[in-house]
């Protein structure tokens, strides 16, 4: 069985995924986002965009949000976003060998 | 004495100096050095020219120069106006020009935004908060670092004579003419809501206030004037706290929030993402919320999730602040729908026809409010004064002036108000007040659009998600405008909780017979 693990792939396309859906999705022209602009400053996103990107990387990255994990800690830029998705879609397990 | 705004933190710094006036982001700050830098601040206006019930503007994102700013202008003798963080610079320009504000309170991160904002008001002739730039290119204004504010911190507030009759502040909502309503409060309009709000929930200075609303709100004047009323801590939240409900829940157990007030929404999300069942929220003890229906179900969830505190349902508009209230009752059902209760001890409420005329009790009708917490006008709009303070027989035979709210309400027969329906198309968004028509102007005004509406779909967390459609103007040279070109103009004229969630672009527009648009046809159409 193939399993696409998203933890596996780099930091940096996971962090490329999320900075394109803010920027097409979420504010278009004229404003940009970078991997370490503030999402939660009330300036660039309001409560319903990120809402929406919540939303997108549960649904992107095939995990699921608790209401624990929606902390400042995890969404404050896109930098902390990717390494949390990357945590969060890692396997409880390491791979033992046994099954596989 | 006269009761005045400002005193109220030299009231609480005399009893105890060193409580605790305002937290924000893990700092605080003490009623002594509050009333010290606002009195600094006071101090500085007045060395560059600030003459008594001159306006001075305030933009500033949350943080613990908004209450220095606040009560340092009161303090000057000048009028405070708050202007929403989140404006773009057109807006700043707009309630800047209305208000023929000389002076700015701002802030280095809103340099860019007040250097734009400017460009259009020339009469501002100082800037607080900003550091001053070489000489070879000066702005037209000066700019005063925040630090000659603390220079001039000081006991001494600067001896101005004020009355309570005076303006203190004018706050904005938005407006249908792409003017916001400028709404001016006086000090004694603030204060008898001050003095009503602290006996009405008992407040002391023990409490600690959470902040939800953005400054510019009369929300905030529970939390900046209220609080220090009762010499109680308000912790300002930040935005980031208020997007995250998980990191909010652990705020108000960190912090130890005993009062809450906001919009529903704001509860909703803490209620559903908060994770309250890992927090200890026992030191809750209020929970006011205002500004649009609570949904029964969430209402019904928070109220068990937060079992030791009391639930109040607040009424009100910028205009009169708080009029009426309805505290839930401890035990038993929830009435439903949720009635907005009865008129506060500063106000007698009526409810009337189309001419003014008192209706049957259980007939509904427009409410009007007449009471000391009463606006004393739009500024600079004598005409819409005209049209929302009306002068009319009170009860024994006197004159005086009422508030048509625009709100249909009738009498219940347990005698509690019941809101009915807006009267005109103003609706309300996560809490803020958008008028249907000022989102149609906006659009209208970009080159792209031929024909705009506007309306509100709710969503099943008691706010509203805006929508609009458009017609789009062709254009001979390029392709015509998409969606996003319309979403970018319009986020360059208005308030982020102006700009429709989503526009959709159609070859035309539903019409009544008498050619008007036809929002309910367009809703329908868009929503099925």
């Amino acid at each position: 069985m193939v399993v696409d693990n998203i933890s596996n792939r780099k930091p940096q396309e996971l962090e490329e995924q999320i900075l394109a859906f803010i920027q097409r999705e979420l504010l278009g022209p004229p404003d940009t986002v970078s991997r370490d602009d503030d999402l939660l400053s009330g300036e660039l996103l309001d409560s319903v965009a990120v809402l929406r990107l919540a939303a997108f990387v549960q649904e992107e990255f095939r995990f699921s949000l608790g209401p624990s994990d929606f902390v400042v800690e995890n969404f404050q830029n896109v930098a902390v976003l990717a390494e949390y998705v990357r945590s969060a879609t890692a396997p409880a397990e390491p791979p033992s060998g046994d099954h596989r | 004495m006269p009761r005045l705004v400002h005193r109220l933190i030299d009231a609480a710094a005399l009893r105890d100096p060193d409580s605790v006036a305002f937290r924000c982001a893990g700092a605080s700050l003490s009623y002594q050095d509050l009333a010290c830098r606002a009195n600094g601040l006071a101090r500085v206006l007045s060395q560059i020219g600030l003459k008594r019930r001159d306006r001075v503007a305030v933009l500033l994102s949350k943080s613990l120069e908004v209450p220095v700013a606040f009560y340092g202008v009161l303090a000057s003798g000048g009028i405070l106006v708050p202007i929403d963080p989140k404006s773009p610079a057109e807006q700043v320009a707009r309630i800047l020009r209305a208000t023929g504000a000389r002076h700015l309170v701002t802030e280095p991160r809103k340099g860019r935004l007040v250097r734009d904002a400017l460009t259009g008001c020339p009469e501002v002739t100082h800037v607080i908060g900003l550091e001053p730039v070489p000489v070879s290119d000066a702005p037209p204004f000066r700019c005063l670092p925040w630090t000659t504010v603390l220079e001039e911190a000081c006991d001494r507030p600067p001896t101005v004579p004020i009355l309570e009759l005076d303006p203190a502040y004018v706050l904005h909502t938005s407006g249908s003419t792409g003017i916001p309503k400028l709404i001016q409060h006086t000090h004694h309009s603030a204060m008898s809501f001050v003095e009503w709000a602290v006996a009405e929930y008992s407040l002391t200075s023990e409490d600690r206030l959470s902040n939800h609303s953005s400054h510019h709100t009369c929300f905030a004047t529970f939390d900046y004037y209220a609080a220090a009323g009762a010499g109680a801590t308000t912790v300002l939240l930040t935005p980031a706290a208020m997007m995250m409900p998980a990191s909010l829940a652990a705020l108000l157990e960190e912090e130890r929030v005993s009062v809450w007030y906001s919009v529903p929404t704001a509860l909703v999300q803490l209620s559903l993402r908060g994770a309250l069942e890992a927090r200890d929220l026992r030191s809750i003890r209020w929970v006011l919320f205002a500004g649009e229906t609570f949904p029964e179900k969430h209402l019904r969830r928070i109220t068990g999730q937060l079992p030791g505190a009391r639930f109040s349902h607040v009424y009100g508009s910028t205009e009169v602040n708080v009029c009426t209230y309805y505290h839930l009752p401890e035990a038993g059902d929830l009435a439903s729908p949720l009635p907005i209760g009865r008129a506060c001890s500063t106000c007698e409420t009526l409810v009337v026809d189309d001419e003014l005329r008192p209706v049957p009790d259980g007939d509904t009708g427009e409410l009007l409010v007449r009471g000391s917490t009463l606006m004393s006008g739009y500024w600079g709009d004598p005409e819409r004064n005209r049209q929302v303070l009306v002068r009319r027989p009170a009860a024994g035979g006197f004159g005086d002036l009422y508030f048509r709210t625009g709100d249909r309400v009738r009498i219940q027969d347990d005698g509690n108000l019941s809101f009915v329906a807006r009267a005109d198309l103003q609706i309300k968004v996560r809490g803020f007040r958008v008028e249907l028509e000022e989102v149609e102007a906006a659009l209208l005004s970009l080159d792209e659009v031929e024909e705009a509406a506007a309306f509100a779909v709710p969503d099943d967390e008691g706010s509203c998600a805006l929508r609009a459609a458009v017609v789009v103007r062709p254009r001979s040279a390029s392709p015509p405008a998409t969606q996003n070109e319309i979403l970018a103009g319009l986020k360059k004229i208005l308030p982020l909780h102006c700009v429709p969630a989503d526009i959709t672009i159609l070859e035309s527009l539903p019409r009544t017979p008498t050619g008007k648009v036809d929002r309910n046809a367009l809703k329908a159409r868009l929503t099925a």
